[in-house]
């Protein structure tokens, strides 16, 4: 094969510069800039997590771990982030599936219905729950218009509030992976399983998922790190009462001034996001 | 020689120009305040005092813990002189040996302040710049408190807000749920446990006074304990919030002027607290309703006192909370709280 054929990116080799030097010194500022005001505090931060009366050691993670309260804030936090990615691999199947089969305009139109609240400050959105599951909100005045209960029901500051907060919140970011991965698949193979009498169950778990799982490690990496790492919606929906790893890490650090634990609960947060994407990686990967 | 007049003259020009940098340098003073209330301590407070000593301020703000840390960080070579903070805090800065001994021969105004705020820590580490009393705001239109343990009441079941036991409004709501629920002075494990029981029934535990109010204008809450420095917030809205005037009495605190050891700016630093509590000052800082007065010889109108902690009758019947026993207990009321109340 022709090396210059491929294009200079690929093969390495230098062709818009001299030399491979020039092209690194190029990079080097953004490299620096990364290096002394990214890395290297996040770095010293995280060391503290290994840090124990003035030796390294694991002590802190004990600690950190022997707290009934911390306890339970991490399953709560490894729950409510494995339920929103599981349910919106679920609401994200059907939208997507919905959405690949409309034709162009209203595909368009839908689609950008999707992307629009990706747009919207996470914020806003999440003040917007707070209009809907209120006291006075929307949710409480049917069900007490219904007679379902004669008073309002308690639904902000709760798991719940959360969980359809962090759902609302990257829903979108699955289905987009979802339908990526969907636009892939043969356009055949699902009415050649129905001819051959496949029912849609056997067609979903059989054709459907299997050909679109790569799309759903990367919206189940997406949404799954989100939830685990997301502040705005936990703090508001949940106050102090549904702590999550990312409240009390703020917790921690504004209010307790526990640089330690804080330290310690990032390095948890970042362990199961990379445990998440390794785990789920090689699902996609193992043999079909 | 020409040339050596003219390079005498640069050169005393350079040094005058060195020493007139150096001289506004040390003029400058970093001090160290709550976040609440900029724009109104400019007017009334930061550019009189700039346009009096001809100096600069710098403003650092923050939470208490964010400002503490600062100050503990700093403390071989500081960088606030000056700062204001709640007297528990001061107390815990000064047993760190953080704090300067304040010169109060230097406060023209000190005599003037109630006797309490004086030397607040007793250690003369301190000076008291405003009090607060702490009780319970509601909605009158739905309801009447009139005790504190009303808060833990059926009737006010699922729309009472506790402040959180990390906040400096959290220790004094348990010192009078302590006193309404009939427990031993000294001892708030007891009442914790009861919070703990009916933690299913508070919508939350606030941890800022502007949380507090969003959610009380939201209807999410109709009663909650709260600081009268954050009452303003409830006055002019469409609601009808009342403050409560419990049978245990209000609670009450004190934020103090506290100035950093061996920072090399006392004196600025002690010109600067002298104005602040001074009577011109504390009645411009009460008038505009950011903090109540120290100093006793503030006089302002039946109007603007409603909103503050204001005269010696209500600050002399505020049950206090010993700064040295929040020190004390602080870290096994947290431990206790977060086992049977958070979780």
């Amino acid at each position: 094969m022709r090396r210059a054929a491929l294009p200079v990116a690929l093969t390495g080799q230098a062709g818009m510069f001299e030399n491979r030097r020039e092209g690194l010194a190029l990079a080097l500022p953004a490299a620096t800039f990364t290096l002394l005001v990214f890395l290297l505090p996040v770095a010293i931060f995280l060391s503290e997590a290994f840090r124990f009366e003035g030796s390294w050691s694991l002590q802190g993670y004990i600690q950190f771990f022997s707290e009934p309260l911390n306890q339970s804030v991490f399953f709560r936090t490894l729950r409510l982030g494995a339920l929103v990615a599981f349910t919106s691999a679920i609401i994200g199947y059907a939208a997507a599936f919905c959405i690949v089969n409309l034709d162009g305009k209203a595909r368009g139109q839908i689609f950008g219905l999707v992307v629009l609240p990706l747009m919207i400050s996470p914020v806003a959105r999440t003040y917007a729950w707070i209009v809907i599951l209120g006291r006075t909100g929307i949710v409480n005045d049917t069900i007490v218009g219904l007679g379902l209960s004669d008073t309002p029901i308690r639904l902000l500051f709760t798991e719940t509030a959360v969980f359809l907060g962090l759902l609302q919140l990257f829903l979108p970011l699955m289905i987009i992976s979802l339908v990526s991965a969907m636009e892939n698949l043969p356009r055949d193979v699902i009415p050649a399983a129905r001819v051959l009498g496949a029912n849609w169950f056997q067609v979903f778990t059989r054709i459907i998922l299997p050909l679109t799982r790569e799309g759903l490690v990367m919206g189940g990496t997406l949404v799954f790190t989100g939830a685990l790492t997301a502040y705005i919606t936990p703090a508001i929906l949940g106050g102090s009462k549904v702590l999550m790893l990312e409240t009390l890490l703020y917790q921690k650090v504004n209010v307790s001034n526990d640089f330690v634990s804080a330290s310690v609960i990032a390095m948890i947060l970042i362990v199961m996001s990379f445990s998440a994407n390794l785990l789920l990686k090689r699902i996609a990967t193992a043999r079909r | 020689m020409k040339t050596l007049i003219l390079s005498t003259s640069a050169l005393a020009l350079g040094l005058a120009a060195s020493v007139s940098v150096a001289n506004a340098q040390d003029r400058t003073l970093t001090i160290s305040v709550y976040s609440f209330a900029q724009d109104a301590y400019k007017e009334a407070l930061y550019d009189p005092f700039e346009e009096i000593c001809g100096c600069e301020l710098v403003i650092e703000t923050g939470n208490s813990v964010e400002r503490m840390a600062k100050i503990e960080a700093n403390a071989a070579d500081p960088v606030i002189d000056m700062a204001v903070i709640s007297s528990h805090d001061a107390l815990a800065l000064a047993e760190q040996g953080l704090l300067a001994e304040i010169d109060t021969s230097a406060l023209s105004s000190h005599d003037l302040l109630y006797p309490s705020a004086q030397d607040p820590l007793g250690n003369g580490m301190a000076v008291g710049y405003t009090f607060y009393a702490s009780s319970i705001v509601y909605r009158s239109d739905l309801v009447t408190v009139e005790s504190w343990a009303d808060l833990l009441s059926p009737e006010l079941a699922g729309q009472v807000a506790l402040p959180n036991i990390t906040g400096t409004q959290g220790p004094l709501t348990l010192m009078m749920l302590n006193a309404a629920l009939d427990q031993d002075a000294g001892d708030f494990s007891p009442t914790i446990d009861s919070i703990g029981e009916s933690a299913d029934d508070i919508v939350t535990f606030y941890s800022r006074s502007s949380e507090l109010a969003q959610l009380m204008l939201q209807e999410e809450v109709i009663a909650a304990p709260v600081g009268r420095f954050a009452w303003s917030r409830f006055q002019d809205t469409p609601f009808p919030f009342a403050w409560a005037d419990p049978a245990e009495g209000q609670a009450g605190g004190m934020n103090v002027m506290i100035m950093t050891k061996d920072n090399g700016n006392e004196e600025l630093a002690l010109e600067f607290m002298d104005y602040w509590l001074s009577t011109e000052v504390q009645t411009r800082i009460a008038n505009a309703r950011i903090d109540s007065p120290a100093n006793m010889d503030v006089e302002v109108s039946d109007e603007i006192a409603e909103s503050l902690t204001y005269g010696a009758d209500l600050i002399n019947s505020l049950t206090i909370l010993p700064p040295e026993d929040i020190i004390a207990n602080r870290d096994a009321w947290v431990d206790q709280w977060n086992r049977t109340v958070i979780q």
